[in-house]
């Protein structure tokens, strides 16, 4: 009758460790200015929408259809989303507006500000790539590459704002507005 | 011959090499150089507010128009060939240009100025070290702490959307506790307490900026102090007491004092019932001295009584 008990209690005390783990990294991103970001994005998102020449597709769509990021997957999948937006999309997209050039480096330098964040968080903590947040991720590349790099970097900065809400209900980062 | 020959090509070549160096300052000599490029660059930040600041270029009797451009890191890293001009600062006159709107993350900025006079531009003078605007100084905040009747009030300097307060109070007595409130934004009063008279209460504060992840230093300490009341709470219940008691005495008093002079002034003389005559014939004791046996009783009228009285 011991054993169930003493099983039982550790898989109890697991399960919380990894909760108190993922609770943690959630809140790496806590001092981001998000709301500086979101409004610097909500100023071109009409200019950057309106580029968008394939309206019926998204490369994003993972994210907000299948709500299915498990908190275990957080990191890992806001770390490659990271990577994904400021190793091809911004550098893939030329912009000849000053305008917009100029919220858009804004938005990249931020985006770059988080990585780093995020790295020294996962110093600490483990940030583990399970295969379900790599296939998420590989699945958003595999979106991209399909269409015409022009294109898809358009349509990419045009779906920021569904990957800036995703961070911020994941990471429970408050606006300070 | 072949000596005249040799002497006229060397002086052909000294011609052509004099010629030469006389044309090379020249050919050198590009005009978008002659205006000097601005030296001394500089960012002084306080307060999340960044200034660029730079030694003026001075050409007698013109004025000197200056542009600003700017690189965040990720430009730098990844497209370095990309500068953008500044919000506010493309052919500015002043020696000096407020990049808080450009410097828009936590990361290192590259910044370059570069002086133009009509159709000359200087070169571009790059800052020596990126600037990032987590090293801006953090100031404590003005504040002002005021009493509204026994209500703790505070009122903090507004120092934009960044920033946010830390206040910390007490009421200034051996072992008490300290108090720490969040404050979202300055301009408005905000409520800390509400203080009990006689009491000292003390507050400070500090800023926190979100975007850089730094508090700034205390500021300076300020107590307020209430002042007691000048009769403690039982003893207005006692004299509220005593006021009730006296309301009902003194009238009472005044009253029996006036009934008082009223008998001994103009006293109203009243016959008792005994001695009073009336109509109806009376029982009146008629004793004789000499017999003791009981009085006999007599009903008499009045004319006889008065007849006796007479006799």
């Amino acid at each position: 009758m011991k054993l169930p008990c003493v099983s039982l209690g550790l898989l109890g005390t697991i399960l919380m460790l990894c909760s108190v783990d993922n609770h943690g990294l959630r809140r790496c991103l806590i001092s981001t200015d998000m709301h500086h970001i979101e409004e610097s994005f909500q100023e071109i998102k009409r200019a950057i929408q309106a580029k968008d020449t394939f309206p019926n597709v998204t490369i994003l769509s993972t994210l907000e259809t299948l709500q299915i990021i498990k908190p275990l997957d957080v990191c890992c999948v806001t770390k490659n989303l990271l990577a994904f937006y400021v190793d091809r999309v911004f550098k893939d997209h030329q912009e000849p507006n000053p305008k917009i050039l100029r919220k858009i480096s804004s938005i990249a330098n931020s985006f770059l500000y988080m990585q780093k964040t995020l790295r020294q968080c996962q110093e600490q903590r483990q940030c583990h790539c399970r295969q379900e947040a790599t296939n998420v991720t590989r699945v958003i590349h595999d979106n991209y590459d399909q269409l015409e790099v022009r294109s898809a970097a358009v349509k990419s900065l045009g779906e920021l704002d569904i990957f800036l809400a995703w961070i911020a209900k994941n990471h429970e980062v408050t606006s300070s507005a | 011959m072949q000596t005249f020959t040799m002497v006229l090509e060397e002086i052909w070549t000294s011609l052509f090499m004099w010629f030469f160096y006389a044309l090379i300052p020249c050919l050198l000599t590009d005009e978008v150089t002659i205006l000097p490029a601005p030296q001394n660059l500089s960012v002084l930040s306080t307060n999340m507010k960044h200034l660029l600041m730079w030694s003026p270029v001075i050409v007698p009797g013109e004025t000197v128009y200056y542009s600003v451009e700017y690189q965040g890191e990720y430009e730098s890293l990844y497209a370095s060939h990309i500068w953008i001009p500044s919000s506010w600062c493309s052919l500015t006159e002043g020696p000096e240009c407020d990049v808080t709107d450009d410097i828009t993350a936590t990361v290192p900025y590259n910044l370059r100025v570069r002086a133009t006079l009509g159709s000359q531009t200087s070169a571009w003078s790059i800052l020596k070290h990126p600037f990032n605007r987590n090293s801006t100084i953090l100031t404590p905040p003005g504040m002002e702490i005021t009493k509204d009747g026994f209500h703790l009030v505070i009122e903090l300097e507004d120092l934009g959307p960044q920033f946010e307060f830390l206040v910390a109070y007490w009421r200034r007595e051996p072992g008490a506790e300290e108090h720490v409130k969040m404050v979202r934004s300055g301009g408005i009063p905000v409520h800390l307490e509400t203080m009990e008279p006689g009491a000292a209460y003390c507050v400070k504060a500090q800023t926190f900026v979100k975007a850089i992840g730094r508090y700034s230093t205390f500021s300076q300490t300020e107590c307020v102090e209430v002042q007691g009341e000048a009769i403690p709470l039982v003893l207005a219940l006692f004299a509220f007491v005593g006021f009730m008691l006296i309301l009902v005495v003194v009238p009472l008093f005044i009253w029996k004092m006036g009934r008082l002079l009223q008998y001994s002034c103009c006293p109203v003389v009243v016959l008792p019932d005994t001695l009073k005559i009336t109509n109806s014939p009376q029982k009146l004791i008629s004793c004789r001295r000499e017999e003791v046996d009981a009085c006999a009783t007599a009903v008499v009228s009045p004319e006889e009584l008065l007849r006796a009285w007479i006799s």
